[in-house]
């Protein structure tokens, strides 16, 4: 798949385009200006000219479809290829088919009034001969067409936060081919995740739904099928918080009843997450210290209305989401200060333990999976300056997981706290929970986690300098919990195999180091959606990172993936993963 | 532009046959465009131009159809079989070899004569329905041509020996 269009809105674009275009050449022609008249062009292909009723009928209905037909064609291949307004890139798309109507077109539509079957050729058979208002007017048709193509089209995904609907139903079909059901095991975890992002931008405006982007809600089936086909064991699966929870204690499951008892029943086991980079609109956002609250009450009904769930993620990638969200501008509350970031990372780790608390208090024996991004951060050179930002973005990339487990925070980012209105009172308020025993600690990787802070204190990318195994060894030696590889994948397709193999001998590598590692995850089952610009806009780029396309055909590294499971998953330390099955015993 | 389309994720993978499924495509999308040809007189038309009997031309026709199926598929590989834009991108093709064949080849095969008057409007809406259907038959046909997961050999060169490849390599 190319792109996500909204084929409606494009649909519109065009034939409000093409009706601009004539209404304004007719305009023109009623005053006198004898222009290119396209309605008649097409019109009289079909009827005479002197039945001006039933060419003028032809040709408005063939205008408009061609109209539609070109808006799609830019709506897939040019849209926000280009950072202008958007009349403008319409403007510039119109190019295209005004050449194509001079050059080609034109000249052959010439030959399809003539009265004849075949001429010869010569040069005055193929090459454009308009008079110049002629010229004129077809240019000046193409660019109206244009402009308000390139005006229309705008925004084909997500929603008005405002105009949040309710959660998709659906009904499921029998399934495929019957299956085990829900593994209650202690077998290694072979995962993949359903991605499933929904913050807003915009200032809080526009809804992202990416599960709504990849059409989880009307192929979760399908994607539940090619997830055991694969071999995937587990699935990491965020149902929509921000439909689902409409209000205090009010919810609406829709099809999510539907999709957890297909897992219950033929499995993949669902490690759920419950806080996927956002809130309900009702909830505003990160720097509402209510949303703790709000969350411990719906991760409590959920356990309760899905008591079989094992595995939680209370809150996924909290530092990710605090710093999208309050620190680089992009998400939800769009704020870029400090005091801000912190605000939100201890919102979100007051909600993860709150949401931890109210699992527990239905299900005891739940299992946490605390998924976080792997994070480093290599100075460039010896300036105190820039190793200081290196070694102070290190203990940052710290601080949620530090306020859920309890570990002592380093004194340069206690010191920072300090400055932005936190008090050790408030940091010792957050600190002082129980950490469950069943907790895992899930490590992210790709390959922008690790930056360089470059001479002018700014982080660059690095690539994979470290890779996975040293990164996630920083972590263990800090919280010395059971580890997961939680979430990885490449942006470059055709480099997907390569990459899951490297990072599955990093993981090996860590287990054979004596970590108690648990499972490795590709992220995400599909293609995603506009990941490549983090979500920032509602472009609709597909990037191929899943296991599978958007038209959920499997991909190399889905094969890849499979064939990685068929090789290990019988092997002596897989089948009966010890990891787990200690966690299990605690 | 192979390197390019498989890092933008379009390669069809090992499990994908593009060649056979555009072929089967473009030849069953063949028949509804020869009616229009037929119905507009665009066929008696082009088989005296390039001074074929009509049969011939239309079993020329096919190949060629079949051909250029299979060349759609492959060039536009994994976006090919997108459901919702599929009939488009057909419609596209359909428009670029029309653009490509019937103005500048058929002339050039033929005896120097261009199809002019419903003839030449036949051959323009024949090649668009052509690409339309095309586009919107692929994707079903792809799917009843493509290899499953588990047969032998999918993965034959997806080992873990793949850690150790060039990254630069496709």
């Amino acid at each position: 798949m190319i792109r996500i269009v909204s084929l409606r809105k494009a649909a519109l674009a065009g034939l409000c385009g093409a009706l601009a275009w004539t209404a304004v050449l007719g305009g023109l022609q009623f005053l006198g200006l004898r222009s290119f008249d396209i309605v008649k062009e097409l019109g009289t292909l079909a009827f005479a000219s002197d039945e001006p009723l039933r060419w003028g009928a032809v040709g408005l209905v063939a205008h408009g479809f061609v109209g539609i037909c070109w808006a799609l064609v830019y709506a897939y291949f040019f849209w926000s290829r280009v950072n202008w307004p958007p009349a403008l890139q319409g403007l510039a798309f119109s190019i295209v088919p005004a050449m194509l109507a001079l050059f080609i077109v034109n000249p052959q539509f010439e030959l399809m009034h003539l009265h004849r079957d075949a001429v010869p050729l010569t040069w005055d058979t193929v090459l454009p001969s308009l008079s110049l208002a002629q010229l004129g007017g077809l240019l000046l048709g193409h660019a109206i067409y244009g402009v308000a193509v390139g005006a229309i089209y705008t925004r084909p995904l997500g929603y008005g936060a405002k105009r949040e609907g309710r959660v998709p139903r659906s009904v499921p079909r029998a399934a495929n081919k019957p299956r085990d059901g829900r593994q209650a095991g202690r077998g290694f975890m072979f995962a993949t995740g359903i991605e499933c992002s929904y913050p807003t931008i915009e200032h809080g405006r526009w809804r992202r739904d990416e599960m709504a982007a990849t059409r989880h809600y009307a192929r979760w089936q399908d994607d539940f099928e090619l997830a055991l086909d694969i071999g995937i064991t587990h699935i990491r699966y965020g149902p929509p918080l921000h439909l689902i929870l409409k209000g205090p204690g009010s919810y609406d499951w829709g099809f999510v009843d539907e999709a957890l008892a297909y897992l219950h029943d033929h499995g993949p086991e669902p490690i759920v997450d419950l806080c996927h980079f956002g809130v309900p609109s009702w909830l505003g956002d990160f720097q509402n210290p209510e949303i703790a609250r709000a969350l411990a009450d719906y991760a409590g009904a959920f356990a309760a209305r899905f008591p079989w769930v094992r595995f939680y993620t209370p809150v996924n990638e909290m530092y990710v989401c605090a710093r999208m969200s309050a620190l680089d501008g992009t998400w939800n509350e769009q704020r870029r200060d400090e005091r801000a970031f912190a605000h939100a990372a201890f919102n979100l780790a007051r909600a993860s333990i709150a949401m931890t608390d109210a699992i527990l208090a239905v299900r005891a024996d739940a299992i946490f999976v605390n998924s976080e991004s792997s994070e480093f951060c290599q100075a460039c050179c010896p300036e105190p300056e820039i190793q200081r930002i290196a070694r102070f973005e290190n203990e940052r990339r710290f601080l949620p997981l530090d306020l859920i487990y309890a570990h002592p925070i380093g004194d340069d980012m206690r010191a920072h706290l300090h400055d932005h209105g936190f008090a050790d009172a408030d940091i010792a308020g957050v600190m002082a929970h129980e950490v469950p025993a069943r907790s895992i600690i899930g490590v992210d990787y790709y390959e922008w986690n690790e930056r360089l802070i470059d001479s002018d204190g700014h982080a660059r990318a690095l690539g994979e300098l470290f890779g996975w195994y040293v990164i996630a060894s920083q972590y263990y030696d800090r919280y010395k919990r059971p580890m997961m590889h939680t979430e990885t994948n490449r942006m470059d397709a055709s480099d997907g195999p390569r990459w899951l193999w490297r990072q599955w001998h990093n993981v090996q590598l860590l287990r054979s180091a004596g970590v108690p590692l648990v499972g490795f995850t590709w992220y995400s089952l599909t293609d995603q959606v506009d990941w490549d610009i983090g979500l920032s806009k509602a472009v609709g780029n597909v990037d191929p990172v899943g296991l599978a396309d958007l038209n959920r055909d499997i991909r190399a590294v889905g094969l890849t993936y499979r064939r990685l499971i068929e090789m290990h998953k019988d092997q002596p330390g897989y089948t009966d993963c010890p990891a787990l099955a200690g966690l299990l015993a605690s | 532009m192979s390197g390019f389309l498989a890092a933008h994720g379009y390669d069809p993978g090992p499990t994908q046959r593009p060649f056979t499924a555009g072929a089967i495509a473009g030849l069953l999308a063949t028949p509804p465009a020869i009616l229009l040809l037929h119905l507009l007189r665009s066929l008696a038309v082009e088989a005296r131009i390039l001074g074929l009997p009509v049969i011939l031309t239309i079993v020329a026709g096919c190949v060629a159809m079949a051909v250029a199926g299979a060349l759609y598929a492959r060039l536009l590989g994994r976006a090919a079989n997108d459901v919702r834009g599929g009939w488009l991108f057909g419609m596209a093709f359909g428009f670029a070899l029309w653009a490509a064949g019937a103005v500048f080849v058929l002339p050039l095969l033929g005896n120097g004569e261009l199809p002019a008057g419903p003839p030449a409007t036949g051959v323009f809406l024949s090649l668009i329905l052509w690409g339309g259907c095309l586009g919107a038959l692929l994707p079903f046909i792809q799917r009843r041509t493509h290899l499953k997961v588990d047969e032998p050999g999918v993965a034959e060169n997806l080992g873990p020996t793949l850690a150790a490849r060039d990254p630069a390599k496709r």
